[in-house]
């Protein structure tokens, strides 16, 4: 069981980079790169927001739980 | 007064350095130290000179870790692996110094009073260590809350 990010997925349908989301959404490219590799433990509801907001998404287009 | 954490920590330094001066002192007259403690006493000299020596080497670890742990404070590396570490060995090293004053109490009573203390401040190190791991656990956790 585990929660996939799904945002290397979102931003290649949106045709934005890491470092232009980064920007926009106010974290530092290595937090979005933590956040991509699936790294992060935890993610704010105010990133996911920010993330939802500059997609174009709603939090389930970039998290996916599987068995 | 204005007193801060780093003068806490200076002052602590300061403290090390003295006990620091004073073990040497003690190491270096222990021949001594043991002769007369022999002699007005009920101990065997050879029972003080080993364990004397013994408390000396868990000592000097001790000071060196309490010094690096103080050094990590001081320069704001607060709860990482090293720290917990350093209380870790501190919290065996005072476990080593009771084992040994226990023995001698064996032979000579006051030593027991030694025991309990070293033994106590054990107990104590081990669970600053337990705070300490857990702290850089939720540390961890923090910074990979994006």
């Amino acid at each position: 069981m585990e929660i996939i990010v799904n945002l290397d997925v979102m931003m290649a349908k949106r045709k934005i980079s890491s470092t232009e989301l980064s920007e926009r959404i106010g974290i530092t490219p290595a937090n979005l790169s933590i956040l991509k590799t699936g790294k992060a433990k935890a993610i704010r509801f105010s990133t996911l927001m920010a993330l939802c907001r500059e997609l174009d998404c709603q939090p389930g287009d970039i998290l996916e739980y599987r068995e | 007064m204005n007193w801060n954490k780093d003068k806490s920590i200076i002052l602590t330094q300061a403290c090390l350095i003295v006990f620091a001066v004073c073990l040497l002192a003690l190491d270096v007259g222990m021949y001594w130290v043991a002769r007369w403690t022999s002699e007005t006493r009920v101990i065997h000299f050879a029972l003080l000179m080993v364990s004397g020596y013994g408390i000396s080497v868990f000592a000097w670890i001790v000071l060196w870790r309490l010094w690096r742990f103080m050094a990590n404070i001081k320069r704001g590396v607060i709860f990482t692996k090293e720290n917990y570490m350093h209380c870790f060995h501190i919290s065996w090293c005072m476990v080593g110094a009771a084992i040994i004053c226990f023995v001698c109490g064996l032979f000579y009573f006051p030593f027991l009073v030694l025991f309990a203390a070293s033994g106590f401040v054990a107990i104590m190190m081990r669970v600053v260590k337990n705070v300490f791991q857990q702290a850089v656990e939720m540390r961890s956790e923090l910074d990979l809350t994006i």
